[in-house]
């Protein structure tokens, strides 16, 4: 059980980040319990932490969290849905003012947000469905996610293909992702579904590397394939490149970080587009959700934060090599404009 | 008689045969399965499970066990990213940092054993949730690649080397054109290599000593401690291997816990005792179960069967092994006594 404390920056003796370029937007009067955000205690509750969308998700949450001074703890449950339950309990316990819900099971967390909700705490979900009427849900759109990415794939490709498909069905967003995919077969009789696998045994990339090169063997004139998660698409390029099938196969994927960006940006590379919502971003508007809610405000009861296509010719064209070069190029990236009152701060950029 | 002689041949050569007859059937089945490029495939997959299992039969041979296996080789795979992308190291000293590692690790495991009298499992138990806390402690829990944040709030810089990748990705033209890929010749060096260690060196026969009677042994005058030290800083470096491996093929440094490279390994290791009938852990054995795993999973893979049938798929292997090993085997020998 990992509990970190994240220093409260107070607010005159800010320093400047060392991107530069520091101008933090204090808006002026913060409403109550703003006017006092050192006294403001919240909690972020996490079932999921490992891998780059849950450690950027985890950056937003912290950088949104010192813009508004309040003191943030970070509970970490790793996968386990009974400890994650436990640690609601905990930061109720501890008397904190609002609890962000990372992820984890409806069954293991219903039960845990009612007792907060009733314990006087405001909190929002993000990806994970409480089933509770005052707890806004955050989420980034998977369907859309999907979407986008298999709009792109087929105009690259026209409407007949023979594809493989990277899905482990039970897992949420991949379940709302596979949405898309069925739907985009069902309205293209062209595309063949030749192969479905998927696997998430650790190191999921490696064990996705193993299975997708099989299917390659089996299927050589596989010509697209979809991996909306961005660790099967990494081991699908492992695959793609061992089989040395760069030219021919097309990679589509879901979720973005450095780490993919360098693997797009690969020469010849077969990852031409993925389609991400910023997770830093998703970690920001978590947390504005929240402040929303801890001013009297009401944020909605669903918050989405929309996703973005990028493709490979986009990347290499604008010279982007990371995640901060990505968010000066794509404004949309960097900054999603939902969750936002008047006197909201943001994090300096 | 004739039954005895039946039996004896199917414990012998029972499972290679099985083998065989999966080969054959998914050659028929499974559209691309026959092939050199498929058959390096298996290899390729199999590698760094392969290594492991290798380690793990030295301590299975000391009647010991490593659970840490899985951990070291993680640990290996973010150290390795940490000295190249964070410290900026080149590809020799991360792979030494990498083996050095590993061999303080079985160390620390082997003087846990010996010296502080803790079982094995107990140990090695041990040792695993150390290595998974400690090699996020560094990053903070992060996962290593060029470009990321460090906790200090400056960027890394440094790349994997060019020859560190070779290691895991390089292929060597035999026959065909970039053929066999280095894992697989590291796989079959180090089969090898331990291979002939126990079986055909005194070293080796005295740790099998070790293990069916360390009383006896140790009255003969055989440095008992020694050797099992010894058994742990083998495994400790062959998972430290793995993890190299590891870390060339992925490009960069993924937190996970290891736990299914430990199951993985020990599977094959067990498999192991089945093959030829040898009843104890063996270095051809274990290398031969490793394939058997691996020639399965392609074989389903390609046959489009869903992840969920892979474990099951494991364990019912894993079952038909055991019994090999212990039913009809203790059956004969009872006979034969």
């Amino acid at each position: 059980m990992k509990q970190i404390k994240v220093k409260v920056i107070s607010l005159i003796g800010f320093t400047l980040s060392a991107f530069g370029l520091a101008t933090t937007s204090f808006a002026a009067d913060m409403p109550a319990p703003f006017d006092n955000a050192g006294d403001v205690k919240i909690a972020l509750v996490r079932f999921l932490s490992t891998g780059d969308f849950f450690q950027a998700y985890l950056g937003g949450v912290e950088s949104q969290a010192e813009a508004l001074g309040v003191d943030l703890r970070v509970f970490d449950s790793r996968q386990d849905a009974a400890l994650q339950a436990d640690m609601v309990d905990q930061a109720i316990t501890l008397g904190v003012d609002g609890i962000i819900i990372q992820h984890g099971l409806t069954e293991s967390m219903k039960d845990a947000a009612q007792r907060a909700v009733e314990a006087g705490i405001k909190v929002v979900a993000f990806d994970v469905n409480v089933e509770n009427t005052s707890i806004p849900q955050v989420e980034q759109s998977d369907y859309l996610l999907g979407k986008l990415a298999l709009e792109q794939a087929l105009k690259d490709n026209g409407n007949t293909f023979k594809a493989g498909y990277v899905y482990v069905p039970g897992i949420a967003p991949l379940d709302r992702r596979n949405v898309a995919w069925e739907e985009t077969l069902a309205a293209n009789s062209g595309i063949e579904e030749a192969a479905v696998f998927g696997t998430l045994d650790n190191p999921i990339a490696n064990s996705i590397a193993n299975q997708a090169r099989s299917v390659l063997q089996a299927n050589p004139d596989i010509t697209v394939m979809f991996a909306p998660y961005d660790e099967f698409a990494k081991g699908v390029k492992i695959a793609v490149d061992e089989a040395g099938l760069t030219d021919q196969v097309d990679i589509y994927s879901a979720d973005v970080s450095t780490a993919d960006i360098s693997a797009m940006l690969e020469p010849g590379s077969a990852w031409v587009a993925t389609v991400a919502t910023n997770p830093a971003v998703v970690g920001e508007v978590s947390v504005r959700s929240l402040a929303i809610m801890l001013a009297g405000g009401d944020p909605g009861a669903s918050v989405i934060v929309p996703p973005t296509l990028i493709t490979q010719s986009f990347l290499s064209e604008q010279g982007i090599k990371n995640m901060g070069d990505l968010g000066a190029k794509m404004p949309q990236f960097q900054h999603a404009d939902v969750a936002m009152t008047d006197w909201m701060p943001l994090p300096a950029r | 008689m004739n039954k005895d002689i039946l039996r004896e041949f199917a414990i012998r050569f029972g499972f290679i045969l099985l083998a065989g007859l999966l080969v054959l059937f998914f050659s028929f089945f499974a559209s691309g399965f026959a092939g050199p490029r498929s058959a390096v495939f298996i290899f390729q997959s199999v590698a760094i499970t392969g290594i492991l299992a290798l380690g793990v039969t030295c301590t299975l041979v000391v009647d010991g066990f490593d659970l840490s296996i899985g951990s070291v080789a993680t640990s290996a795979l973010m150290l390795s990213a940490y000295m190249m992308v964070v410290l900026e190291q080149s590809a020799f000293v991360a792979v030494m940092a990498c083996l050095l590692m590993g061999a303080v690790v079985g160390l620390v495991n082997g003087l846990l054993i010996v010296k502080m009298r803790v079982p094995d499992l107990l140990a090695t138990l041990g040792m695993m949730f150390l290595l998974i806390g400690l090699q996020r402690i560094p990053t903070e829990g992060r996962s290593i690649s060029t470009g990321m944040r460090l906790p200090g709030g400056q960027v890394a810089d440094g790349t994997f080397a060019e020859g560190f990748l070779w290691l895991g990705r390089h292929r060597i033209d035999l026959f065909l054109e970039k053929l066999i890929p280095v894992p697989v010749i590291i796989f079959l060096f180090i089969s090898v290599l331990i291979w002939v260690f126990l079986e055909k060196t005194r070293h080796g026969r005295l740790m099998y000593a070790i293990g069916s009677n360390e009383r006896a042994a140790a009255l003969a005058g055989t440095n008992v401690f020694g050797y099992k030290i010894l058994a742990y800083m083998i495994s400790g470096i062959t998972a430290s291997i793995g993890g190299i491996l590891l870390a060339a093929r992925l490009g960069r440094g993924d937190i996970a816990s290891g736990n299914n490279l430990l199951l993985d390994s020990v599977a094959a290791a067990l498999i192991g005792f089945a093959v030829l009938g040898a009843a104890k852990p063996n270095a051809f054995g274990t290398a031969i179960g490793a394939l058997f795993v691996g020639i399965l999973l392609q074989g389903l893979t390609m046959m489009n069967a869903p992840y969920y049938t892979q474990d099951f798929v494991k364990g019912a292997v894993l079952v038909v092994a055991l019994i090999f090993t212990f039913a009809l085997s203790s059956r004969v020998r009872g006979g034969n006594h």
